[in-house]
């Protein structure tokens, strides 16, 4: 399967930068996965998960608030104001958990788009 | 006799100055250290940011022939009213950095006063504050705290502000004064105008970019928002430059007063040795003489 490459830039710092498979974004119109080759887009991003499909076969979630995603065709780039990766050893989990609903929760957006993201997480947690 | 103890004292004292202005420059040295760090980290999203804005400006510059037509481009040639939003420190003894920019932004409330422009301050640092109030010029925001340790948060939240009230027609630009770093021995002052947006400054190339698809399908949805987050990483980034600059004037501030302090120690050690001579001297006399006058 053809790789791309994935880049999640928050002010804080680079959070992910990697080869992935596909990438699911939360678009302001709606969720949307991204393969390599995708025709190059310009999107909104709303409160939500971000899941990355890695090279290795893994799976990453990233929680963001709320930012940009830029997609060309070899490479897709996040701009997002705030983000916490969901993944690693368990007691990080456990505190990336906490960290993740807490970010998600002082989104400035809408309260169902904040209620399906935290469920989400909390899916995210129960999974691993 | 009473002299010579007087010089010792303040050797003492003078050496206990030094030890506070050694330990002042460490400390600013290691959070410089770490205040670069997070210049470093948050670069990358400056260079992504402005390069998303430039594609979606130069996608409407190419739909519109006349410019873009958005209120955050609008044009600033002859402002009526002007926000100043300056950045000093919140603590002093840091050489000339917070004068300067104390300075510069009294230098442009003269320019914009002269032109007959109505001018609003907005401070960010105490130190900042602290000197407009003792001359009794009026502030319109004043902020402590941001300065000293910048967070993203604080920062959009207090330049939405100041950008709303540009919005809604309250001022017609936004300047942003504040002392940046260069590196570990220079300052520069600097001077961006935050609102409108410079669009001069963005490179506008003419590569088409019209094949770029945008969602929400409606780009002034998207470029308002882009706008709003640049100008808050603006502010953001100005703060952590100004923290940066901020630590570095103060270890040079220190490391020369860390010298003068050693170059004082001399000479009151030249001094107190001298008038022990002279003491030493004396005594000799009143004994030789009371030896003399005993025979």
């Amino acid at each position: 399967m053809e790789l791309m490459k994935l880049e999640i830039v928050t002010p804080n710092g680079v959070i992910f930068d990697g080869e992935v498979k596909q990438v699911t974004l939360p678009g302001a119109e709606g969720e949307f996965g991204v393969l390599a080759n995708h025709a190059t887009l310009v999107s909104l991003l709303d409160t939500g998960v971000i899941v990355i499909d890695k090279a290795d076969g893994s799976e990453v979630a990233v929680a963001v608030n709320s930012g940009y995603v830029k997609v060309e065709e070899e490479k897709t780039t996040c701009i997002v104001d705030g983000a916490v990766a969901l993944s690693g050893e368990d007691s990080d989990l456990a505190r990336a958990l906490d960290a993740a609903k807490e970010l998600l929760k002082s989104a400035e957006s809408s309260n169902t788009a904040i209620a399906s993201a935290v469920a989400k997480v909390e899916q995210i947690g129960k999974s691993f | 006799m009473a002299n010579l103890k007087e010089i010792k004292r303040k050797i003492g004292s003078v050496k206990n100055t030094q030890k506070t202005t050694n330990a002042m420059k460490l400390v600013s040295s290691a959070k410089l250290k770490r205040t670069e760090e997070l210049a470093k980290k948050s670069r990358v999203y400056a260079e992504k940011l402005t390069e998303l804005l430039n594609e979606i400006a130069q996608k409407m510059q190419n739909a519109n022939a006349d410019g873009i037509d958005n209120v955050y481009f609008k044009d600033a040639e002859n402002p009526k009213k002007v926000d100043i939003v300056f950045i000093t420190a919140d603590k002093g003894l840091c050489g000339g950095f917070n004068s300067q920019t104390i300075k510069r932004v009294n230098a442009l409330l003269a320019e914009y006063q002269a032109k007959d422009v109505k001018v609003r301050l907005r401070a960010v640092g105490r130190k900042g504050i602290d000197f407009f109030k003792f001359n009794n010029v009026e502030l319109s925001d004043e902020i402590v705290g941001l300065s000293a340790a910048p967070d993203f948060k604080s920062a959009a939240e207090f330049i939405s502000g100041v950008a709303e009230s540009y919005v809604n027609g309250d001022t017609d630009k936004i300047i942003l004064v504040h002392n940046g770093y260069v590196n570990m021995i220079t300052q520069e002052l600097r001077e961006d105008q935050v609102l409108p947006v410079d669009s001069s400054r963005l490179e506008l190339n003419a590569v088409s970019t019209s094949e770029l698809e945008v969602e929400p399908d409606d780009d002034d949805t998207l470029l308002d928002a882009l706008v709003k987050r640049y100008i808050e990483y603006t502010m953001y980034y100005s703060l952590i430059d100004s923290l940066a600059a901020e630590h570095s004037a103060r270890m040079q501030a220190m490391d020369a007063a860390t010298k003068n302090a050693k170059e004082m120690v001399k000479e009151l050690n030249v001094k107190y040795n001298k008038a022990r001579q002279e003491a030493i001297t004396t005594e000799l006399i009143e004994i030789i003489s009371g030896m003399e006058s005993m025979k």
